[in-house]
């Protein structure tokens, strides 16, 4: 079987594992969605009453349990508690920020990464790999909203370069600074590490024997053969970040997946939680077949071992 | 002719932060225009070390001190190497010099196709376009005899098999008609017959087109000089020791470093055992220890969680065979043809596919674990890499400790005391005890793995090839005390080897696998005088061997098949150099047949010669 239908087939049983914890892990935890409704105010039995039957609450678990996975394959995934909006809406209107945010902050990221990684590999225990790598933990290390509110007081409010708020390209930069500088010192390190190793192996040792540059050396003979460890990490980092930056958007003050998830929980808005969880997962799952798709263009190794 | 390289008083040195280490000292030697020079030594001697100073390519912690290394470059200008700017030196480098490494496996970029691989190089420095340089890579394939070079040009290194792979090896150095080529152990990492294959091929490429080149040509096969080159630099730490002809060298070695070497080639140990008339008692009074009937073991192929496998490498194939008290049976094969599956599977190490193993009258084919741990203290092993098998976070007194008390053998304080008498024994001094592995050489290392099997008292040893990584004369040592051993704790043996000469020299009797069978059994001096399976005679007439007069090679063509598919009926016979009309339909089925007392070869052989 092809190896693609085989990793598509998965899908099936990991979203429906997912849904299940979601469903069971938000009903045995303790606080009524009736009272956060009602936002504290003292109701009458009947009001409460008719607010649980109008979110469906009166039914018995199972039955709820049932009910949802019937209509989430139909793509239903219902309304929300909060604000009797389908919860597919509501993640349509949110999503276009966070892919931007996300994109934003990959190709900011890849860029530096594998820059300062090629940077301080190239010359291993040398002075500029030193640096490099300090600037790649300083990156890992301070707190996104610490960079973010920097950034703002540096390039927006003190030299005034780029807009704090607003729409469109230029307003997309300082945030994708703060969070892709995370994601940047994670690839410098690991591309590091990878490049060495390969620039060690016997067939560099080869390359260099035939006279080839030193330029042609690393982009031809190195990089991609040091490029799986990297890529494996994008993989996982890019699934963070489109799954929402929370803290980034709250300082930034951006609308995005990350805010909406946090007010799904604190609401505890059962199906907003559940659709949520749903796109998550869908998310991981489609980074992880696009990572092992990569794998095969850069490895003709792997490519062969799955033909067979 | 002229002088195509000089080096002169060439000193390099590694730096750690203990200081500084001289590994070449004073080195001055010419090359020819057009002449093979052999540069020999043991690991550490420096041959390589010369070999990256030539090219620029010393690892960062090395440095070429002082000296020069001149070269009579293309354009017919002397220049010194060592003075050149890195660009420069790149200008030379698979131009006027090219090199061919040994680890074929590891040398080729796994991420680029071998075609673009040889290509990369004729672009740099020939500067053509690209079609002409396509019709130029093909040239070079069908050069080094590859077949269906079209093909095997778009095609990625791991496809091709280890032969295959340095012969790409060869075409890049080739690429550019070098002046000059270095071949560092370029078949050291292969088996005996590709290794022939190889060897005829550099034979055929000095003697036509490359009449110019000269090939620097580094080993430690002596075999292997005698055969290829014209003059020979012997090299001992870091300095040459001796330099002549090679048949001057070999005949009447000035040096006793060199003569020493080569008094410890095995050849050279048979040759005098014969002298002295030490011929090997062929007594078969003596009773069966192990006997082996019709033993399978058949790997399945892992096919995934949806599919049951139907595939299996058939790694042993119907293997019967009886080892005598106080042999030793050898077992010679070249790599993929099963001899180390079927070591591993007597002491149940692997489990059995099917077939019976008698060990003692004992049947311990299907003896359970707990019954196994009782015969597994009698059976012990001895393995090749004797750094990888050793625990490097245990001293040797724990790790020679740990099994007697696993078997409850003795005490610990008695213990103790018998570690330091097979300690003793196996030529360490007690101080090892307390040591760690990292700390001993390569041959003291294998003498604690000899310790490690000897500790259990054992009454049978499979020694699956023992001193395959040793340099010759450590070899030498450890075959030495291997056979003190033998006769101190009157042991029997298995030894595993794909050195023939080695195998020659230990062993009392020898059964030759390939691809799972043994295709032929007999008494060491019978099958090395007399071979009688053809597969036998190709191996013989691989080996390199300093004594040899010049005779026609049996050559034999191509890899060894997949065993997961060998061929029907003989398995040989894909590769058989003179194979009957039955013979290639794979008509004649395999089977041992006794052509003298103890002499047994597969039948397809006997019918077809």
């Amino acid at each position: 079987m092809n190896f693609f239908l085989k990793k598509l087939l998965i899908v099936i049983p990991t979203l429906y594992i997912a849904w299940t914890v979601v469903f069971v892990t938000l009903n045995i935890i303790p606080g009524d969605p009736v009272n956060l409704m009602l936002g504290g105010r003292p109701a009458s039995d009947e009001v409460r009453e008719n607010v649980r039957k109008n979110l469906g609450l009166d039914k018995p678990v199972l039955e709820r349990y049932g009910s949802f996975l019937v209509n989430a394959t139909k793509g239903d995934l219902g309304k929300s508690y909060l604000t009797r909006q389908p919860v597919t809406k509501m993640i349509k209107e949110n999503m276009m920020p966070t892919i931007e945010l996300s994109i934003g902050g990959l190709i900011f990221g890849v860029f530096f990464g594998v820059l300062f990684g090629i940077f301080a590999g190239t010359k291993p225990n040398s002075i500029r790999d030193t640096i490099s790598m300090i600037i790649a933990l300083c990156g890992i290390s301070l707190p996104s909203f610490w960079i973010g509110m920097m950034l703002i007081y540096i390039f927006g409010t003190t030299l005034g370069w780029v807009p704090i708020v607003g729409d469109g390209f230029v307003s997309l930069i300082l945030p994708s600074i703060s969070v892709g500088l995370f994601f940047a010192g994670g690839m410098a390190r690991l591309t590091r590490s990878s490049l060495v190793d390969v620039l060690n192996q016997d067939y560099i040792r080869t390359a260099r024997s035939k006279g080839i540059s030193k330029y042609n050396i690393i982009l031809k003979h190195s990089l991609r053969n040091a490029m799986i460890p990297p890529v494996t990490l994008l993989g996982i980092q890019f699934g963070l970040l489109i799954t929402g930056a929370v803290i980034t958007e709250e300082v930034f003050a951006r609308p995005g997946l990350g805010q909406l998830l946090l007010q799904a929980i604190l609401a505890k808005d059962i199906p907003l939680v559940q659709a949520l969880v749903v796109y998550m997962t869908a998310v991981y799952i489609f980074l992880n077949l696009v990572v092992d798709f990569t794998y095969g263009i850069i490895d003709p190794r792997i490519r062969l071992e799955r033909k067979n | 002719m002229e002088d195509l390289l000089k080096v002169s008083n060439l000193n390099t040195e590694f730096k750690s932060d203990y200081g500084s280490k001289p590994a070449l000292n004073n080195i001055s030697f010419n090359i020819k225009e057009g002449e093979v020079l052999a540069l020999v030594g043991e690991s550490g001697s420096g041959k390589t070390v010369t070999s990256l100073s030539i090219m620029g390519l010393l690892p960062n912690n090395a440095s070429v001190e002082n000296g020069e290394i001149k070269l009579l470059s293309k354009k017919n200008k002397e220049i010194n190497i060592l003075n050149l700017s890195d660009e420069k030196h790149n200008e030379i480098r698979g131009n006027d010099i090219s090199m061919v490494f040994q680890e074929p496996m590891t040398c080729l970029n796994p991420t680029m196709t071998v075609g673009e691989q040889i290509l990369e190089v004729i672009i740099r420095h020939k500067k053509i376009s690209k079609i002409n340089a396509k019709k130029e890579m093909i040239g070079l394939l069908e050069l080094v005899e590859i077949p269906d070079p079209i093909q095997r040009s778009i095609e990625y290194p791991h496809q091709l098999s280890g032969g295959m792979r340095q012969r790409i090896m060869i075409a890049i150095a080739l690429a550019c008609s070098p002046k000059l080529i270095i071949a560092d152990e370029p078949t050291s990492a292969l088996d005996v017959t590709i290794q022939a294959q190889l060897l005829e091929l550099l034979k055929k490429l000095k003697n036509s087109i490359v009449t110019k080149t000269s090939i620097l040509f580094i080993t430690h096969d002596l075999g292997i000089v005698k055969e290829l080159a014209d003059r020979v630099i012997v090299m001992y730490q870091g300095k040459i020791v001796e330099e002549g002809n090679v048949l001057d060298v070999f005949e009447n070695p000035k040096h006793s470093y060199t003569n020493n070497l080569i008094q410890s080639l095995p050849e050279f140990k048979i040759e005098k055992r014969k002298q002295n008339k030490i011929i090997k008692k062929e007594t078969n009074n003596k009773n069966i220890i192990l006997s082996i009937k019709n033993l399978y073991k058949e790997f399945p192929v892992d096919k995934g969680i949806f599919k049951q496998s139907s595939e299996s490498v058939k790694a042993v194939q119907n293997v019967s065979l009886n080892v005598r008290q106080n042999k030793i049976l050898g077992l010679v094969g070249e790599s993929g043809s099963g001899k180390s599956t079927l070591g591993k599977t007597i002491i149940k190490l692997i489990e059995p596919t099917s077939g019976k193993i008698n060990f003692k009258n004992q049947d311990i084919s299907n003896f359970n674990r707990q019954k196994m741990q009782n015969i597994r203290q009698k059976i012990q092993m001895i393995f090749q890499d004797p750094f990888a098998s050793l625990n490097p976070r245990k001293n040797i007194l724990d790790t020679l400790m740990e099994p007697i008390l696993v078997h409850k053998l003795m005490k610990k304080n008695e213990a103790t005391e018998y570690i330091k008498q097979i300690i003793h024994d196996v030529g360490l001094p007690i101080e090892s005890l307390i040591r760690f592995p990292h700390e001993f050489s390569g041959g003291q290392r294998q003498r604690i793995g000899i310790a490690r099997a000897l500790v259990l008292k054992p009454e049978f040893i499979i020694a699956d090839e023992p001193v395959s990584a040793l340099d010759v004369s450590i070899q030498a040592q450890v075959l030495n005390l291997l056979e003190t051993i033998k006769e101190t704790y009157n042991l029997t043996m298995i030894f595993i080897s794909h050195d023939l000469s080695v195998i020659e020299y230990f062993c009392d009797e020898v059964a030759v696998m390939y691809l799972g069978h043994i295709v032929e059994m007999a008494p060491v001096n019978e099958l090395f005088s007399n071979p009688k399976h053809s597969y036998t005679k190709a191996l013989l007439s691989a080996v390199p061997k300093v004594k040899a007069k010049k005779t026609n090679k049996i050559l034999i063509k191509g890899d060894i098949p997949s065993p997961i598919n060998p061929p029907s009926g003989c398995v040989f016979r894909t590769r058989c150099p003179n194979p009957t009309h039955d013979c290639k339909e794979g008509n004649i089925q395999m089977g041992l047949i006794e052509v003298s007392p103890n002499h047994w070869v597969d039948q397809c052989c006997v019918n077809c010669h």
